[in-house]
């Protein structure tokens, strides 16, 4: 059974698509750039962990949208195994390139935190553990995707790559639980205690509210310029 | 549903049977497996870490690197005398054929692990004695998880161009809980615990065969056809 | 009086200079990919 092509995309609507893109996402990094204002400027400094505990008004939501990113991968990866429309594969890839960039901000701030907070570059708990799985399986469904160039067969084994990710999260999440539970591992500080001042709550919030703007935004952006990939293909093949 | 198992073992009979004539897989893998033991060995201080304490992480590592390589070695040769595509067009029922790619890799990964094992009681000097029953179950039971994850890639990756490549980048990830629990079992069993501290990985390693070779059954078609 | 807090600064700019750079090279690409 064919996958349908793309209704005839007009180049134009690819590009209103890129355009909505492009503004939802300077509009989120304009809201970054205040959250940094907020964070360094009018947020209280944490006692024990000094400033370096303000990278967790980043880094928190920059793993939850590589969460997000991953989870609507699987979650449209499924739907398109079901429906077979192309456009949820082109979100799916949109969506994990994405989730890619996140997840790389979040792997380089969660050593960058950990460092002067644990003394250690790296810890394996629960978080940066699977932070790491979310990235490595980023890397091989998008490298997949390069390889293979049929686009039905490429949509199918990335959806396939794309559900197996999502049934294996569980599995990472149980192993680090189980081997924790185990082996506590010395924590020198809880940095994300469960009671945050009021003031380090509004400004995560703030944080997190942007950053899944940004993760529309891109994910739009980048969306629009695989429809205009395709509407050129088509113009050209025509 | 017979007719399905006698097909699953048509196909996966054919694949050993062209593997035993090449041998290709089982050799690269046997002596890449032993070669890892070798360096594990020369790599450790055995003052700092002794081999009991080494030992089932090196004999993990070993198993995973080996089994992959036996997996993409055993698809490239199908590839190479254009058998797959053959196979695909004869109207067999898509889980057998699932089925007895699964057994075929299942056997040739068996064999790869059941020559390390004694590669590693040798370099290792270990006492198997009461362990040998609980280690070979184990790794039945962790083989068996990523293996069938294995199959599905392999059937994916065959005509990518860096299929040796790709095929760990993707892998990877799939063999670390069957991988962690593994090691957990078998050092375990080499300190003679009791079962009850095992528990714990054992289910994991059950719940992930269950559910993996399920879901990898259901996309195997997805894989293989239009 | 409560201990003063650690002098680690440092980290935090460059954990948020280095975030910043991500992000935004990424959405530099992006739009000049869209420009095309």
């Amino acid at each position: 059974m064919t996958a349908a092509a793309l209704p005839t995309p007009s180049l134009e609507r690819a590009h209103a698509v890129m355009r909505r893109g492009r503004v939802i996402s300077a509009v989120a990094l304009l809201g970054i750039a205040g959250v940094y204002v907020m964070a360094l400027g009018f947020t209280p400094i944490e006692a024990r962990q000094g400033l370096a505990q303000k990278i967790f008004y980043l880094h928190v939501p920059a793993a939850w949208s590589a969460l997000l990113a991953f989870s609507l991968v699987g979650i449209v990866s499924a739907l398109y195994l079901w429906l077979h429309d192309p456009r949820l594969d082109l979100f799916a890839a949109s969506s994990a390139e994405v989730g890619l960039v996140f997840a790389a901000v979040m792997l380089t701030t969660g050593p960058i935190w950990a460092k002067p907070i644990w003394g250690t570059w790296w810890t394996w708990d629960a978080r940066l553990t699977l932070t790491l799985f979310l990235f490595f399986l980023f890397v091989g469904y998008l490298s997949l995707r390069t390889a293979v160039h049929d686009r039905h067969e490429r949509a199918r084994f990335s959806a396939v790559v794309g559900i197996m990710g999502m049934i294996l999260v569980p599995f990472v999440h149980l192993s680090v639980y189980l081997f924790r539970t185990l082996h506590p591992q010395p924590i020198v500080l809880k940095p994300s205690a469960p009671s945050l001042p009021s003031e380090m709550l509004r400004t995560l919030l703030v944080s997190t509210l942007m950053f899944t703007l940004l993760y529309i935004g891109l994910v739009t952006l980048r969306y629009g310029i695989g429809l205009a990939a395709d509407a050129r293909e088509e113009r050209d093949a025509a | 549903m017979r007719e399905a198992i006698r097909l699953a073992l048509v196909v996966a009979a054919k694949d050993v049977k062209a593997e035993l004539r090449s041998k290709t897989a089982l050799l690269s893998a046997t002596v890449f497996g032993a070669l890892v033991l070798v360096i594990f060995n020369f790599a450790r201080d055995p003052t700092a870490l002794s081999s009991t304490d080494l030992a089932p992480s090196a004999l993990w590592v070993t198993f995973a690197f080996a089994a992959m390589i036996a997996m993409n070695r055993a698809f490239t040769v199908e590839r190479e005398h254009g058998a797959f595509d053959g196979l695909l067009l004869a109207p067999v029922p898509r889980g057998a054929l699932f089925a007895g790619k699964l057994l075929a890799n299942l056997a040739f990964v068996g064999v790869v692990e059941a020559v390390a094992l004694p590669l590693f009681v040798l370099f290792f000097n270990l006492d198997l004695s009461r362990a040998l029953g609980g280690i070979v179950g184990t790794a039945i039971l962790a083989t068996i998880g990523f293996v069938a994850v294995g199959t599905v890639f392999g059937a994916m990756v065959v005509r990518t161009r860096f299929a040796e490549l790709l095929l760990p980048v993707l892998l990877l990830p799939f063999m670390v809980p069957p991988l962690v629990g593994a090691v957990q079992v078998t050092s375990r069993l080499l300190a003679d615990r009791p079962l009850s501290e095992m528990l714990g990985w054992l289910r994991i390693l059950a719940a992930y065969d269950v559910v993996f070779v399920t879901v990898a059954a259901l996309v195997f078609s997805s894989v293989v056809d239009e | 009086m409560p201990p003063e807090p650690p002098i680690n600064g440092g980290y935090t700019i460059a954990a948020y200079v280095v975030a910043g750079a991500i992000l935004l090279a990424y959405f530099l690409n992006l739009v000049r990919n869209s420009e095309k």
